[in-house]
């Protein structure tokens, strides 16, 4: 119990890193003025080592405070958060998380449905009008730097990950089969 | 097994469905969530003020640096000037530069005097690729209110959307939600400037005038319609004009006054 409120703890405090991270270090490196978006795949990997639930919970969360520090109206991080983090745990599964590739591809396909649900919530919610050519633009870019941000950090989500996955599921696993 | 899943899928629907309200809700009054938002961004700004200053500092560095060596250089060019001519000609050249110098800022100070404004400082930028906010470190402690205009030293950059008491949120003229009302500064014709994320610093304009002569470089003021932004207030310059089949669907593109990447300080007109 101890190790879940640390662990816990511990991503709160990466939640405000990555915020950092990404407000300020990502609005210097950036390809062709594009943002990577280390939140899909922290959720997403929330969601594929903890489970469906904490994966929403945690995308719901740290959406909303997204919103509330930077967006314009509160919730639309939150629910595509969300979604990301649930989606997460429902691959988990139907495939192996222990392939590089097949978390790349699950990277993208997030990449491209949170960009798609913000485009839609904000042009329902604000009126913005997003061009075609720039969204396409957006979501290949976005989706190869999440791509190299995911392959440098790989080694170190893995072991985090699985950590992560015995503190919160323990035996589950095994007990699953009999 | 069958039953868990089943519940477990009700309860994330039920929490979709309190998030779409909680999304409308804030819509409708924005103000309940203020005092949450002044909580969040009173634990967060120390840290995003320190950043944005390191920010500066480091950027502010650079150019220091520079700024040493040409002066270097200029203070060698006058040194030999010195041996060459007279005192009193060297005398008479520096107050004729210090003079333009002074013309040049105080035009700049009069371009903006009729406005009283309050000077901020960005401290953070959206993380969005499909928005254009800035946060700034000025709040309602220093009389920022929602709906003011923000400008810069070279033009308009946008307006304040939202307030905590320390920080305040400004949608930018660039964000794709924002449309200006403008007018070109030689034909007086009207024209809405609509935020454009194709490039960091361009804007479309569109409802041009079907008899409206639009030329490459024409200057691009606010019209003071719609309340929000004085009129007067340079936007940018016609870089683009692009025509269609259909005369009324033509758009141009205009680059903005002020560069967005490189925006560090701002004034709010009160």
């Amino acid at each position: 119990m101890l190790k879940k409120i640390i662990v816990i703890i511990c991503s709160i405090l990466l939640f405000f890193l990555l915020y950092f991270l990404q407000s300020n270090v990502f609005s210097w490196f950036h390809i062709a003025g594009i943002k990577p978006n280390l939140f899909i795949i922290l959720i997403l990997y929330m969601g594929l080592f903890i489970g469906k639930g904490f994966g929403f919970t945690m995308g719901a969360t740290w959406g909303i405070l997204l919103d509330i520090l930077s967006g314009r109206i509160i919730g639309i991080n939150g629910i595509m958060l969300g979604i990301i983090g649930w989606l997460g745990g429902y691959l988990d599964k139907k495939f192996s998380k222990d392939s590089k590739l097949t978390i790349i591809l699950m990277i993208v396909g997030a990449t491209i449905l949170f960009e798609l649900g913000i485009c839609i919530l904000q042009g329902m919610f604000l009126g913005s009008s997003i061009s075609i050519p720039y969204f396409l633009r957006t979501i290949i870019i976005e989706s190869i730097y999440n791509i190299i941000l995911f392959i440098i950090f790989y080694p170190i989500l893995k072991k985090l990950g699985y950590y992560v996955q015995d503190v919160f599921k323990g035996n589950h696993i095994l007990t699953r089969y009999f | 097994m069958y039953r868990k899943n089943t519940t477990g899928i009700i309860g994330i629907i039920v929490t979709i469905i309190i998030l779409i309200l909680v999304v409308i809700f804030s819509n409708i009054n924005n103000n309940n969530l203020s005092y949450i938002e002044s909580a969040v961004s009173t634990v967060v700004m120390p840290i995003q003020s320190g950043l944005a200053y390191l920010k500066n500092k480091i950027a502010g560095n650079t150019s220091f640096f520079t700024d040493m060596e040409t002066l270097k250089k200029e203070n060698e060019e006058l040194k030999q000037k010195n041996t060459e001519l007279e005192q009193s000609l060297r005398e008479l050249e520096m107050i004729k530069a210090e003079n333009a110098e002074l013309r040049e800022y105080s035009a700049m100070m009069d371009q903006y005097s009729e406005y009283e404004t309050i000077p901020a400082n960005v401290i953070n930028k959206d993380i969005s690729n499909y928005s254009r906010v800035f946060v700034l470190n000025a709040g309602t402690k220093h009389g920022v209110q929602e709906e003011m205009a923000v400008i810069s030293e070279s033009g308009l950059v946008g307006h304040i959307i939202s307030v905590t008491e320390n920080t305040s949120k400004v949608q930018t003229i660039i964000d794709p939600a924002s449309s200006v009302s403008s007018t070109i500064s030689t034909s007086r014709d009207g024209i809405v400037c609509k935020g454009d994320l194709e490039g960091s610093n361009q804007l479309r304009a569109t409802y041009i005038p079907t008899d409206a002569n639009l030329l490459q470089g024409d200057r691009i003021e606010t019209s003071g319609m719609g309340g929000i932004y004085p009129k007067g207030i340079l936007v940018g310059t016609i870089k683009e004009i692009k025509n269609t089949q259909n005369i009324t669907d033509r758009y141009a593109i205009i680059e903005t006054a002020v560069d967005f990447d490189k925006l560090e300080t701002v004034l709010i007109i009160k």
